[in-house]
């Protein structure tokens, strides 16, 4: 996919993901990148690794620290002790508008990605990233429970039982993403 | 009695001492083969002292690496909350062994550099290859391999993990520890990498740019949980957020390497230092013409126009073989690279033209590639070069500790963080004797070919 194309839908899922109650740091749209790419079958060709928080994409970062050059984001001080927030600009509205086709393609996936990571805290995506990174890059023979033991030792930090929610989550969210988009 | 640690003297860092088996790995032809490797290619064509190599480099990443470990897992500087976390840092054998594997890494990290460094290695490599790779395979094989594995009794791959992070060593996976020791030396923020090529490619060019008080900075660092990414990390979810996960889970804030309050200027100082560095050399825009004539050359040059990715055949090659190239291919029209070599050699490079402006962003996201393009058309493809540099890393957010023991994001504290301007770069360049009727063109022209930017869908519908 060519960086305009893509620069449409990170930005995008930016507002969208706003518009669902997102904090929006970079944590959460590395998530939701993550998500509508590996669960939703978006091509945005992002390279993700295991980092913190789950998985996450050098390249990403470097797209998303370019589309502020251009302005076409804003990362936005918030009152001490959190992190920044990213934020479309009203650039970023006019690059969308150039790009219906590609909008008109993934809007949906999108759209379903924001709504099902809107209101989740850093701990959650997470857990629900990783449950995903498991499931779709992991040998294992496709239970809960293994997936769920894979990624407790993966992250230790992540009980056995709340790894089996989150695998059981990506389940849900996998067969709606399937029905929905 | 023979010596247990062996002196080098550095400009930067005034000694680094390495002890018997490290030197065994100082003195294999991996890291020999940095003497005749330049850390900033031809940038001595423009800065003439910046002929400095990456085998001094990788002495100062190392000794800068092995400082930030002492202080970050000095037991004085860790919580329980680390302690717990980490329980490398409080059983000495471990404690050690990653120190060595610190100090390897640190130094190995560079190993697997192509001739001219970073100049345009994309295109000179097989598809899919990054250096990192090679520096993965020499690490792992041979000598050096042998060295590490039976001598000092080191994994390879904890050398490796530790070399290249989680970015370029992806197929390995991270416990935190190891993530936290990757950072300390090729992390984005306080990594000894960054922190010795500012202080030496500075130093070595004449730019006081690049220096800020390091010994304050690292003296200050501390392994800190990550600041909360949001209000909603405060209040923990509804009924939905709970089917993600278990709603008695502590939250759990990863750690990463941050700063204590004191040294938040000192930080400020090297964020800026990065920053004027990339505007002033590593960006100067005749340094990087001179890297696109340097990458037509090798094109021409190479065998099939690309580097080898066998070991073998890396360890042999090396700036001087390239130079060496360069300087007779200049000289000889009937050599591959004839006129991209005369250019370096002769100083006959090709001139800025378009450099990207604020305002024109504002008409399309890709300035420098509509003049490009438009160039191309009036000029022709061979007199006009095009180079995007689009910034790397993330913004400059990491753990501060106030003194009362409070954890925030530094950008929630910092106004400088938070104004640090981006630095990005966009250069259209022309063959020199069409320089002036260029800038007449483009001056005349500017506002038709940036509107003339093709923006809209490449993709079908469905």
């Amino acid at each position: 996919m060519k960086r305009l194309n893509k620069a449409a839908i990170i930005t995008q899922l930016t507002t969208k993901l706003r518009d669902s109650g997102s904090w929006c740091g970079e944590t959460h749209i590395q998530k939701a990148m993550y998500l509508l790419q590996d669960l939703l079958n978006v091509p945005t060709e992002f390279t993700f690794v295991l980092y913190m928080h789950g998985p996450f994409s050098f390249d990403l970062r470097d797209e998303l620290t370019s589309l502020r050059a251009d302005g076409l984001l804003e990362l936005k001080a918030q009152p001490t002790p959190y992190g920044p927030r990213f934020a479309p600009t009203q650039l970023s509205e006019r690059l969308q508008e150039k790009f219906p086709k590609t909008l008109a393609k993934y809007g949906k996936a999108i759209k379903f990605v924001a709504k099902a990571l809107g209101d989740k805290r850093v701990d959650e995506l997470e857990r629900i990233a990783t449950a995903l990174y498991v499931t779709k890059r992991r040998k294992s023979d496709g239970s809960v429970q293994s997936r769920a033991e894979c990624l407790h030792r993966l992250k230790p930090h992540v009980s056995v039982s709340a790894a089996v929610k989150a695998v059981e989550k990506i389940d849900v969210l996998d067969k709606q993403a399937k029905t929905s988009t | 009695m023979s010596k247990q640690f062996h002196e080098v003297r550095d400009p930067i860092h005034a000694f680094v001492r390495l002890s018997t088996n490290e030197r065994k790995v100082l003195n294999s032809r991996p890291l020999q083969r940095l003497r005749y490797i330049h850390q900033l290619a031809l940038t001595y064509l423009v800065y003439p002292g910046a002929t400095h190599r990456r085998f001094e480099h990788s002495l100062g990443v190392m000794e800068l690496a092995t400082r930030i470990f002492d202080v970050v897992t000095h037991q004085a500087n860790l919580t329980d909350e680390m302690r717990n976390l980490l329980p490398e840092v409080t059983n000495d054998r471990d404690r050690l062994y990653w120190r060595d594997v610190l100090r390897m890494a640190a130094l190995c990290h560079d190993i697997g550099h192509l001739p001219f460094s970073h100049a345009a290695e994309k295109e000179l490599l097989p598809a899919g290859w990054k250096h990192e790779q090679l520096t993965a395979a020499i690490i792992r094989d041979g000598e050096l391999g042998d060295i590490l594995y039976n001598k000092m009794k080191l994994q390879p791959d904890d050398v490796i993990k530790l070399a290249l992070g989680q970015k370029d060593a992806h197929n390995l996976d991270f416990s935190t520890w190891e993530t936290i020791l990757a950072q300390i030396i090729v992390g984005d923020a306080f990594g000894a990498d960054r922190m010795d090529y500012l202080l030496r490619d500075s130093h070595h060019a004449g730019v006081a740019y690049g220096r800020f008080d390091h010994y304050r900075l690292i003296d200050t660092l501390r392994i800190l949980p990550s600041p909360p990414a949001g209000e909603q990390e405060q209040t923990p979810g509804d009924d939905e957020t709970e089917e993600a996960g278990d709603e008695t889970e502590p939250s759990f804030q990863e750690p990463a390497l941050g700063i204590q309050e004191g040294g938040l200027h000192t930080a400020e100082a090297l964020m800026l230092a990065r920053y004027f560095m990339f505007s002033q050399l590593y960006f100067h825009p005749i340094r990087r013409i001179y890297d696109i004539h340097l990458k037509d050359f090798l094109k021409q040059w190479l065998p099939d126009g690309r580097y080898s990715t066998g070991v073998a055949e890396h360890l042999r090659m090396t700036d001087s073989k390239v130079i060496d190239g360069f300087l007779k291919a200049a000289q000889d029209t009937g050599v591959p690279g004839h006129d991209p070599a005369r250019r370096i050699a002769q100083r006959e490079h090709f001139n800025r033209i378009y450099q990207r402006h604020p305002d024109d962003i504002k008409i399309t996201s890709e300035p420098g590639q509509a003049v490009f393009e438009a160039a191309k058309q009036k000029f022709g493809e061979e007199n006009v070069r095009w180079d995007r540099q689009p910034p790397k890393g993330g913004a400059p957010d990491f753990p501060v500790q106030s003194n009362d023991g409070r954890i925030a994001s530094s950008m929630a504290i910092s106004e400088t963080l938070n104004r640090l301007p981006v630095p990005s770069f966009d250069y259209v360049f022309v063959e020199p004797t069409l320089h002036n009727k260029a800038l007449n063109w483009i001056q005349t022209k500017r506002k038709d070919i940036l509107e003339s930017q093709e923006e809209e869908d490449h993709e079908k519908a469905q």
